[in-house]
């Protein structure tokens, strides 16, 4: 794994630090970003990773983000979390690529599984 | 037969006797004036035909003189036809007879004021110019003449003429006169003992006459010392001074033909001359004493008048002084009392007081009668005031009313004369400006005390001020009466306290109120004991709220409050018997209260009633909301939880290796609390609003209710892409009130607002809440939305029930919100905002206990 780095985009402070005590755990690099305007500025995409993401946040949320790096060809695998699993949107996120979705609150097994997939996915040429 | 028939009639007899006696007097008078002649020369000593005459002219109305002179002829040609003269001669007489009468009449006419009155020296002056002195004067220049066509001397016959035509003037005429005027008079009231002293007088003027005039020959008489001559003229002044003008007259006539009588025909024969000397020194005695008997006359008039003038006042102020200190139920005795004495005094037949009872009916509710006197005709009292007439119209206003018996009165439809009440005067009598009656004083012919309508005027207050007394005593008592029955029928317990809280008066309904066997009071409470006392004595013993009933009543006593009203529960169950007290100041110097004790067990229990169904309808929609909500709540409450477990497992992972950081361990079960308390709360949150209300009102800081409302809702914003923006004032807005159903309200205000917003797609996504406080102790929140703002008429019927735009929508979130408001004394209301949206205002009264 190496270098591959997991980003966490989620509103929620305690969200934020269990998911990356969790990843550090498990031996995963973790950035956090508040929100997606955050994770915009500031993370390097050009490095191999993956991006868990909350679907609702204030301000832009998560299928807005991922639309956006869709236009701008970033094809980083998205694991979405979700407080409240509705199937219209869990469609319409997985539509658009993501690798999986999450509804908290979740097993950490589940968790690893899906950035897992995603990491091997995001080391597969685009 | 016609009334106007009657009255042509009965003046017709009156005309036929007048002239009937004026035939006789004047045959008779001619006859005594031939048996007083010493011929040849042909004026008599005495001629009383003329005098005669003279007396009917100024005693009658001159368009009926023709008629009486016609009446004297026939007399007149009995008496001289038949003697020496030629029938044109006695024809000529007449003539010359009649000039006399006519100068003297007429001239009396035009210089005096009342013919046929010898009262005042003014009147008696006249008499002697024109009767005594002008028409024999003017006359005898004719009389003279004729007889000097006959071959007697012009001169001698006009000087015999005269002064003996001169004379008969001076001394019949008053008697005449006075006797047609007086003599009916004598007839019927004059004392016996005055009948005596008249006829006493006349005998010693006739002895006396006798003595003096028959006793010697009459030539050394006016100069010689006759002493019984002397002795006549205290008993002529006597005459004068108690018998007038008449009297004095009537006892120089008796005095005259004595003394002529008896010079003629008991001595030697005097001379024509000496009966001149005679009558000169008769006439000049006669014509002072007529004087000083008119001077006298006169004087004693004035001082009657003056004497009843000073009675009549003095009645006045009786009156006036005795109407002050009456009861007026002790007024009707004194009306009637004092009608009758002021008939009495006035020598009225008839005095009525007339109340306005309705300005088309007044009613006679006293009325005095002089003994004798035919009682008002029932006609008259019908038929006032004369609707419609000129008369009427007057007594409806603020005039006296002077009503004469005339020619233009009708008769009456039997026949009979009009009533006594057809001439009289009616007074109105005034109070306050409004007419309360009249004062009808019958016959009009007043004695002369009252000198104008002025001083009965005067009377008249008198009798009107006495009048509005009685009336607003009346009034009051009739009020009073009211006013007690009204207190009487009151279920209302009603009580007058005084200012120190002692009661003074109650009603029959205030014993049920103050039994001794309720929980208030410890024994009955009744006048005079003391109202403060007994819930003194409560407040006491631990019942509840009557400290505070006590100091609301001590308060409206110290005048320190215009009313209270307070509501308690008396009974051993509070809901048992409800009592609404009521206390309400007395308008008056001394001060005291009105308490009233109602019971409003029904009512409160209807109360009671529709806030638990308000309550139970609030609870269910709030449940049926936390249903909305549903999707928002699982949100929060799985943030925290998937937090916990992240957490939880990502410490396993930890403690499985080999060096386990206890540092970072240590910050995961930090944060595993905080999201626990977290989820606790919420949960928390959630149980606050599906709770029951339990009908309390605490003290609460609306700006923290407002924060946790929309913490509660924070995630269903999310969901719904709405940000709440809290711009709320810095100072806590403490309102007493129930915590979940103020919560509620905010959180249906909000729902509304998000709701409103999901229908639009503006750039604008906030929800602005806003507090602060108004100028009228009051906390104002305002609830603005970026939504599509209210419709037309919106206003009127959002907070109705059922009312929604929502296909979804009960309708009755607003409805609740705006009866939650109303029941914690506060407003609610929508208004739109400038741009866009609506704002949801709401208003509650500031807790004053803690924010002072």
């Amino acid at each position: 794994m190496g270098d591959a780095i997991v980003y966490v985009v989620d509103d929620d402070p305690s969200i934020r630090r269990s998911l990356e005590r969790l990843l550090r755990a498990a031996g995963h690099t973790v950035e956090t970003f508040v929100s997606a305007r955050e994770f915009l500025e500031r993370a390097d995409l050009g490095v191999r990773g993956c991006l868990l993401l909350d679907v609702r946040m204030p301000g832009q949320s998560g299928l807005e983000l991922q639309f956006v790096l869709e236009a701008a060809g970033h094809r980083i695998p998205l694991i979405f979390i979700t407080g409240h699993a509705d199937v219209p949107m869990a469609q319409q996120a997985l539509q658009a690529g993501a690798v999986d979705l999450l509804a908290k609150p979740f097993d950490a097994d589940a968790l690893l599984g899906a950035v897992a997939r995603a990491l091997a996915a995001s080391q597969q040429p685009a | 037969m016609t009334s106007a028939a009657t009255l042509t009639r009965t003046s017709g007899i009156r005309v036929a006797v007048t002239a009937l006696a004026v035939f006789l007097g004047y045959y008779a008078g001619a006859n005594f004036g031939f048996f007083l002649r010493l011929p040849p020369s042909t004026p008599s000593v005495i001629w009383p035909p003329n005098a005669i005459l003279t007396a009917t002219l100024l005693l009658t109305a001159p368009r009926r003189w023709p008629l009486y002179l016609a009446a004297a002829f026939p007399a007149h040609l009995l008496a001289e036809l038949g003697r020496d003269w030629s029938a044109p001669l006695v024809l000529a007489y007449f003539a010359t007879n009649c000039s006399e009468a006519l100068i003297a009449a007429v001239s009396i006419r035009w210089l005096g004021d009342v013919p046929g009155r010898f009262d005042t020296l003014r009147r008696v002056g006249v008499f002697i110019f024109g009767a005594v002195f002008l028409g024999p004067f003017l006359s005898s220049f004719l009389d003279a003449g004729v007889t000097a066509l006959h071959g007697e001397s012009y001169w001698t016959v006009w000087k015999y003429r005269f002064f003996s035509n001169m004379l008969t003037e001076l001394t019949v005429v008053p008697a005449v006169v006075t006797g047609v005027a007086a003599g009916r008079q004598w007839l019927g009231r004059v004392p016996v003992r005055r009948r005596l002293e008249a006829l006493g007088l006349a005998v010693v003027v006739v002895v006396l006459s006798v003595v003096a005039f028959g006793t010697s020959d009459y030539g050394a008489m006016p100069g010689g010392a006759r002493t019984p001559l002397a002795f006549l003229l205290p008993f002529l002044l006597w005459a004068a001074v108690r018998f007038g003008p008449g009297g004095a007259s009537l006892a120089m006539l008796t005095t005259t033909v004595v003394a002529i009588s008896m010079v003629m025909h008991h001595y030697a024969e005097p001379t024509r001359d000496e009966i001149v000397s005679l009558q000169v020194f008769i006439g000049v005695i006669a014509a002072p004493l007529m004087c000083l008997a008119a001077l006298i006359e006169e004087r004693r008039r004035a001082q009657e008048a003056l004497a009843e003038s000073l009675r009549f006042e003095e009645m006045l102020s009786r009156l006036s002084a005795a109407f002050v200190h009456l009861q007026s139920h002790e007024m009707d005795a004194a009306f009637d009392s004092w009608l009758q004495r002021l008939g009495e005094s006035l020598h009225l037949d008839h005095v009525i007081l007339r109340r306005a009872g309705s300005p088309h009916q007044p009613a006679i509710t006293h009325s005095w009668s002089a003994p004798g006197v035919r009682t008002v005709p029932p006609v008259c009292a019908a038929n006032w005031p004369l609707t419609g007439d000129t008369e009427g119209r007057r007594l409806r206003r603020d005039q006296a009313l002077l009503l004469l018996r005339s020619s233009r009165t009708p008769p009456m439809a039997d026949g009979r004369l009009p009533g006594p009440l057809e001439s009289n005067l009616t007074l109105p009598l005034v109070a306050r400006g409004q007419i309360l009656g009249h004062l009808v004083l019958d016959p009009i012919t007043l004695p002369r005390s009252v000198k104008s309508i002025s001083a009965l005027r005067l009377l008249a207050g008198v009798f009107a001020g006495a009048l509005a007394r009685k009336e607003a005593e009346d009034a009051l008592r009739t009020s009073e009466a009211m006013k007690s029955a009204i207190l009487t029928s009151l279920s209302t317990g009603v009580a007058v306290l005084d200012r120190e809280g002692h009661i003074v008066a109650v009603n029959e309904s205030w014993s049920r109120f103050v039994r001794a066997d309720s929980a208030l009071w410890d024994r009955a409470i009744g006048i005079g004991s003391s109202y403060l006392d007994a819930w003194r004595t409560a407040a006491r013993k631990g019942v509840p709220h009557a400290s505070d009933a006590l100091a609301g009543i001590e308060s409206v006593l110290a005048r320190s409050r215009r009313t209270f009203a307070f509501e308690y529960a008396d009974g051993l169950s509070p809901a048992d018997y409800w009592i609404a007290l009521s206390v309400v100041p007395l308008d008056r110097p001394e001060g005291g209260a009105v308490v009233s004790h109602t019971e409003v067990t029904e009512r409160k229990r209807a109360e009671m009633e529709a806030q638990r169904s308000r309550q139970e309808l609030a609870h269910f929609t709030r449940v049926s909301t936390m249903g909305e909500l549903t999707a928002s709540l699982a949100h929060e409450l799985s943030q925290p939880l998937s937090g916990i477990l992240t957490n939880a497992q990502a410490a396993q992972r930890f403690l499985a290796g080999t060096a386990p950081d206890l540092a970072e361990v240590r910050a995961i079960l930090s944060d595993i609390v905080d999201d626990d308390k977290r989820a606790g709360e919420v949960i928390q949150r959630l149980r606050d609003l599906l709770r029951k209300s339990d009908l309390s009102r605490v003290p609460l800081d609306l700006n923290t209710l407002i924060s946790d409302v929309a913490r509660l809702l924070s995630s269903d914003a999310v969901i719904r892409n709405v940000a709440f923006v809290l711009e709320l004032n810095a100072k806590p807005a403490t309102v007493s009130g129930d915590r979940v159903e103020l919560q509620q309200v905010i959180l249906n205000l909000l729902l509304n607002a998000m709701e409103a917003m999901a229908e639009t797609n503006g750039a604008d996504r906030t929800i602005v809440l806003r507090t602060g406080n108004t100028d009228v102790d009051a906390v104002h929140v305002a609830i603005e939305d970026a939504g599509p703002g209210l419709g037309p008429d919106a206003e009127r019927y959002i907070f109705e029930p059922f009312y929604t735009t929502k296909p979804a929508g009960m309708g009755m979130g607003l409805s609740i919100a705006r009866s939650i408001v109303l029941a914690h004394d506060g407003l609610i209301w929508a208004t739109n905002n400038p741009a866009h949206g609506a704002t949801f205002h709401l208003a509650l009264p500031l807790c004053s206990v803690l924010v002072g």
